[in-house]
C-alpha cells in the first residue's frame, strides 16, 4: 500500500470525536475511506496496521476524517502532526440527482460519511434529512456538526429515547435511505427500509484496504465480498443480514 | 536473478494471498514473479469475520482459504499477465487433489512453477495436522511430481521445518518455502473471547523465520525461497545471508510500499559493494 505523508492542517473535536483535516486535492467520492496512522513508519510497529476511516468531509481541496479515540492506533493519530494516508479507497455511496427526498441514518462514529454526502446530495440539490443516533448526550454533542439533524440516544438523554430509526417519524416517506453505523444497527435499517432504495456503509475491521488480505469480509448470498473493495457501501438487498 | 532456472528481474515475490489484482497497479516493477492467493480444486467461502487481529509488530489472519476454485482461478488468470513470471499456490485436503490441481495448473503455459501449500494454519483438513510430517509432506510432493515437469516449490510450516524440507527435497521438490504463518490466537478481554485464532505474520516472526531458513538451506540443495516478516531492504539483505535465493514480502505490503523495499535493497548492495548474486543462497554458510 502506497501511503502519502501529509500535514494535519487542524485538530479540531466534534463531541467526544476528534476530526482532523489535511489538504488532499484529488477526488474523493462519499462513503470512500483512507488507510490512516500517526506518520512514523518504521518506527510504529505497535500498533502495525493502519486503520480504515471513511471520510468525513471533503471540499475538493481539503479532507477530514472523524475519529473517536479507542486504542492505541486513534490515540497516537489523536496526537499527530502528520499523518500518513491512503488515497480514497473503495466504493462509496451511489447518488443521482433526484427530487424525491432522501434519508441519511448515522449511528455513532458512523456519523462520519454523512457530512460528506449531505454535501453531495446538496450539491446535486436532493432534498434530505439527517438522523443521529448515540449512546448519551456527551457524544451526542457531535450532532451540532448537521444543521437540523434529528437526534435519539439510547439513554435518552437528549433526543428520542432510542435508536436512530425511532427518530424517524416515517421511514417509508423518503425515495432512498443512506446509513452508517454499526452492523446491528445496519441490519435494522436494512429490515424497516424494506423495498426503499438502501445503501449502508459497513464497518469491518481491515488488515491492508486494498483488496489483498481477504481480512474484511462481508457476508452476501453464497459467501463473502470484501468490504475494502466491493464496499465498503453495499446495497441493502446483497447483504446476508 | 533467477530461481530454479527461471528468470527473474527482481528477488521479491509477493507471499501467496498478500496481493490481489486490484492493488497489482501499485506494484509494477516491485516484483519479480506474481504469486496469487491459493487455489484449491472447490470454491472455498473463507472463514466467518472476525478473520484479522492487530498484534505488536504483526497481525493474526484466519482467512480460510477462500477462493473461487482453481477453473475460474484460471479463467481469471490474465489479470496477473502483466508480462510478468507467474508463480502459482495450490492446495488440496488430499494427496489425490494436490496432483490434480498440480496436473491442471502444470499444463497451463501462462504458469512457470507451482508452490504447494502444504501449510495453511486456517484449513483443519488440509494444514498442519495433513502436511506437518515428513511422511506426509514426501507423499503429496512425490504424487505432485509426477504430473508436471514445471518447478514445484513447497511451501513449509515452522513445525519440523528441517525433517519437512529434507522429505520435500527427496521427493523431487525444486525449492523450498519457508516459510507460512505461525499458529497464534489473540483473545479480547473485554468480549472475554477468542478474537483470530490464525497464523502471525509481519515483523514479529522475523527472526523464527530467519532460523528457519538458515537451518534448511544447510540442510538441502535445493533453493530456498525466504518469507516471514521481510519489512526493509535489510530483511531481504538478512534473509539471503541466510540462505534464501529470492524473498517473498507479504504483510508489510499492507504497510507499506514494497517499492521501498526494492530500492533499500538495492542502496544496500551499493553501500556494501555486493551484488545480490554474492548474497544469495546464503553467504553465512560459506
Amino acid at each position: 500500500m502506497r501511503f502519502h505523508s501529509v500535514a494535519v492542517e487542524e485538530r479540531g473535536e466534534v463531541g467526544r470525536y476528534t476530526v482532523l483535516r489535511y489538504r488532499w486535492p484529488g477526488p474523493v467520492e462519499p462513503g470512500q475511506f483512507v488507510m490512516a496512522r500517526a506518520a512514523g513508519y518504521p518506527v510504529t510497529l505497535d500498533p502495525f496496521l493502519a486503520r480504515p476511516f471513511s471520510f468525513y468531509d471533503h471540499d475538493g481541496e481539503v479532507a477530514s476524517l472523524l475519529f473517536v479515540v479507542r486504542g492505541r492506533g486513534t490515540a497516537l493519530l489523536d496526537r499527530a502532526d502528520r499523518i500518513d494516508v491512503s488515497a480514497p479507497l473503495g466504493r462509496g455511496f451511489r447518488v443521482e440527482p433526484s427530487r424525491e427526498r432522501a434519508v441519511l441514518l448515522g449511528g455513532g462514529v458512523g456519523i462520519a460519511p454523512l457530512k460528506i454526502l449531505g454535501r453531495r446530495l446538496g450539491e446535486l440539490g436532493v432534498p434530505h434529512d439527517v438522523f443521529l443516533g448515540f449512546a448519551d448526550a456527551p457524544i451526542a454533542a457531535a450532532a451540532s456538526d448537521f444543521l437540523g439533524a434529528g437526534v435519539a440516544t439510547i439513554d435518552g438523554s437528549v433526543g428520542t429515547h432510542g435508536t436512530v430509526l425511532d427518530a424517524v417519524p416515517d421511514l417509508d416517506s423518503y425515495g432512498a435511505v443512506y446509513a452508517c453505523g454499526p452492523n446491528p444497527m445496519l441490519a435494522a435499517v436494512k429490515h424497516a427500509a424494506g423495498g426503499l432504495l438502501c445503501q449502508l456503509s459497513v464497518e469491518e475491521r481491515m488488515g491492508c484496504g486494498n483488496g489483498s488480505c481477504n481480512g474484511c469480509a462481508v457476508p452476501v448470498r453464497g459467501g463473502y465480498v470484501r468490504s475494502c473493495v466491493e464496499g465498503p457501501v453495499f446495497p441493502a438487498e446483497a447483504l446476508a443480514w | 536473478m533467477e530461481l530454479c532456472g527461471i528468470p527473474l528481474q527482481t528477488p521479491l515475490i509477493p507471499a501467496s494471498g498478500t496481493l490481489a489484482k486490484e492493488a497489482l497497479g501499485e506494484v509494477e516493477g516491485v516484483y519479480g514473479a506474481m504469486l496469487p492467493k491459493t487455489t484449491t480444486p472447490a470454491p472455498r467461502v473463507g472463514n466467518p469475520p472476525p478473520r484479522v487481529a492487530e498484534t505488536p509488530a504483526g497481525m493474526v489472519n484466519s482467512i480460510g482459504l477462500q477462493n473461487p476454485g482453481v477453473e475460474r482461478f484460471i479463467e481469471d488468470l490474465d489479470a496477473f499477465g502483466l508480462g510478468i513470471t507467474l508463480f502459482v499456490s495450490a492446495a488440496g485436503d488430499t494427496v489425490e487433489e494436490f496432483g490434480a490441481l498440480c496436473e491442471l495448473l502444470g499444463a497451463d503455459e501462462r504458469i512457470s512453477a507451482i508452490e504447494l501449500n502444504l501449510s495453511c494454519p486456517n484449513v483443519e483438513l488440509g494444514g498442519l495436522t495433513f502436511c506437518a510430517r515428513p511422511a506426509s509432506v514426501e507423499e503429496v510432493v512425490a504424487n505432485c511430481r509426477r504430473t508436471t515437469s514445471k518447478p514445484i516449490f513447497a511451501k513449509l510450516t515452522f513445525e519440523g521445518v528441517v525433517e519437512n524440507a529434507r522429505a520435500a527435497e527427496a521427493a523431487g521438490a525444486d525449492a523450498l518455502t519457508v516459510m507460512n504463518t505461525i499458529p497464534a490466537l489473540t483473545v479480547d478481554a473485554h468480549s472475554r473471547s477468542v478474537l483470530v485464532r490464525g497464523g502471525l505474520s509481519g515483523p514479529a516472526i522475523k527472526p523464527v523465520a530467519l532460523r528457519a531458513v538458515y537451518e534448511v538451506s544447510r540442510a538441502v540443495g535445493v533453493p530456498v525461497i525466504g518469507s516471514g516478516g521481510v519489512t526493509c531492504g535489510l530483511d531481504v539483505a538478512e534473509f539471503m545471508l541466510a540462505g534464501s535465493t529470492v524473498v517473498q514480502v507479504g504483510t508489510a505490503s499492507f504497510v507499506r510500499d514494497p517499492k521501498q523495499i526494492l530500492e533499500e535493497f538495492a542502496a544496500y548492495l551499493k553501500r556494501e559493494g555486493l551484488a545480490a548474486a554474492e548474497l544469495t543462497g546464503g553467504l553465512l554458510h560459506k
